[in-house]
């Protein structure tokens, strides 16, 4: 990855980080840009050509809780 | 086994025989215990916690309602030791945090409680890495756990302390639990057996979450048999944790003992020999044990699976997203009371967005369909490898990022099947090697069986590790 490219990975991150209300310590940042980068190319091998029905794993079902009632 | 034989190598089963014969007492084998981790926890660091009063009472009571004749099951009076993130009324369970330093739960996790009921004995509380996730880490409040076959290397995690502690004989069992191979990385690295059940086989209330919808409880074990029989203890449907799956308990040892006559097994080969990181002596381990079964009796054809890194990229998408919403609050509040680690993989679950956790479990559907009604509708089981790599040195991880892990675990809590970690060997340098035995969902007797039957063949598991001790114990 080019230092240009870093420099984008590490502005995307600081406006995550911002949106989400953390303030990371700086000695701890390296180790997080370096696991964004990897989770990103994580989430672009879940986008797997499927169809607009494909449904999750875990869809919301009411069985769980008729079965888990206190008696 | 004879009669002089050292108590910390009488099986669960043999333990139980000796006990209700009345020769050998629970106060007996678990003082021999108490020695054991006296004398070897300090090189090992495995226990946070060593509940020695409460062994020996949990001891005695056993002893004497076994000689009046009450009989509680498999581990009546055997001792255990649990991970730190089980819930343990009125004894201290940290998570191996600061967070949690103080915390004294008021009530039992179910799987404790069902210990108790079971008769068995407490041995003590045990190192993991922080909250499950991070590791290995030196900057807590208890240092990691060390691993036996040589203490300068890593046990594997998050279950550290339960692999350290089945492995140099301190107690046959110990509860870990497995959100990405957290059960199959400390019992690959360690050489123990472990076994991560069915989503829903073993109830999770009361253990510390990480990932509510890829956590697994299960145990690390000196053998199969003793996989077995601590499962009969602690499996079970619980209303009240949401993905317990309310069906009955399987004799978990029903197939042990019997040869692979009539299996069918799938090899996926290129699913960890093409890796980048795989040693070319774990790949000839996983193809000797292969061999091995098919002598046994079984069919074993080898498979294509979906693209490892698909599994991992939509179980660790899950993972993170999951830990840091459990985290969030303490996440944005304390970060330095975090060791920094566990701080650093949390914080990446920021920056997971609701659509990519929503491909994540569409994908999971899909992985899951391929394992259950394509590979599992042909074959009886799966094997594969567990790791990569034999246990690294704890100084080759860098100090400001993570390591990244080699193992091949998460694809089976994606799926939810349950899988096998069992010893194959070892690595040249003496550290042990090993393989995964995935099956059917709910048929771990079928996985144990074969566990069971490769580990007879084989002997692998015989070997302990040379650990130094001041006294004979």
């Amino acid at each position: 990855m080019s230092t240009e490219e870093d420099a984008v990975l590490e502005r995307e991150f600081d406006a995550l980080m911002a949106k989400a209300g953390a303030k990371v310590p700086a000695d701890r940042k390296a180790g997080i840009v370096a696991g964004y980068k990897d989770i990103k190319r994580m989430t672009a091998l879940l986008r797997q050509p499927r169809t607009e029905a494909a449904e999750p794993s875990n869809i919301y079902s009411l069985t769980g809780f008729r079965r888990s009632r206190q008696p | 086994m004879s009669a002089s034989q050292a108590l910390h190598e009488l099986s669960i089963a043999e333990a139980g025989r000796r006990l209700r014969a009345g020769t050998l007492s629970s106060v007996t084998l678990t003082q021999h215990c108490l020695s054991r981790i006296a004398a070897l926890d300090p090189l090992l660091h495995a226990f946070v916690l060593v509940t020695r009063e409460r062994a020996l009472a949990d001891a005695d009571r056993a002893d004497r309602e076994l000689k009046a004749g009450v009989d509680k099951g498999a581990m009546h009076g055997v001792p255990y030791a649990l991970k730190d993130i089980y819930a343990t009324a009125g004894i201290r369970t940290t998570c191996h945090s600061k967070l949690l330093i103080d915390n004294v739960p008021a009530e039992d996790a179910v799987v404790e409680a069902k210990f108790k009921a079971g008769g068995a004995v407490l041995l003590g509380k045990l190192a993991t890495h922080e909250f499950a996730l991070g590791g290995p880490s030196f900057d807590l409040p208890f240092p990691p756990a060390r691993n036996p076959w040589n203490l300068e290397h890593f046990t594997g995690g998050s279950s550290s302390g339960s692999g350290a502690v089945v492995a140099a004989g301190l107690v046959r069992t110990a509860m870990g639990s497995d959100t990405g191979g957290s059960i199959r990385g400390p019992a690959f690295y360690c050489g123990t057996v472990g076994l991560k059940p069915t989503y829903g086989l073993v109830s999770r209330r009361g253990v510390f979450p990480l990932s509510y919808t890829l956590d697994h409880c299960g145990p690390l074990t000196w053998t199969v048999e003793d996989a077995a029989l601590t499962m009969q203890v602690i499996a079970g449907y619980d209303a009240l944790d949401p993905a317990s799956a309310d069906i009955p308990v399987p004799q978990f040892a029903s197939g042990l003992g019997q040869d692979l006559a009539g299996l069918k097994l799938a090899y996926p080969r290129s699913f960890f020999a093409r890796q980048e990181d795989v040693t070319a002596e774990v790949v000839a381990s996983l193809d000797a044990a292969a061999q091995q079964i098919a002598n046994l009796g079984a069919k074993v054809e080898e498979v294509e699976l979906a693209d490892f890194e698909l599994f991992n990229a939509c179980g660790r998408v899950i993972l993170i997203a999951e830990a840091y919403a459990i985290h969030e609050k303490n996440l944005l509040t304390r970060p330095l009371d975090y060791a920094r680690y566990t701080y650093q993989r949390m914080m990446v679950g920021a920056t997971i967005s609701a659509a990519d956790l929503t491909q994540a479990f569409r994908l999971r559907r899909e992985l899951a369909a391929i394992i259950n009604t394509h590979i599992l509708a042909t074959y009886d089981a799966i094997i594969t490898a567990n790791g990569l790599t034999p246990a690294p040195r704890f100084d080759e991880f860098p100090a400001d990022v993570p390591p990244k892990m080699t193992l091949q675990t998460m694809p089976f809590n994606v799926t939810g099947n349950p899988a096998l970690a069992i010893p194959t060997g070892f690595a040249k340098n003496g550290l042990p090697l090993g393989m995964q035995i995935v099956g059917r969902a709910f048929d771990e007797p079928t996985v144990l069986r074969i566990g069971a039957a490769y580990e007879a063949a084989s002997g692998s598991i015989k070997k302990r590790p040379a650990l130094e001790l001041p006294i004979a114990v």
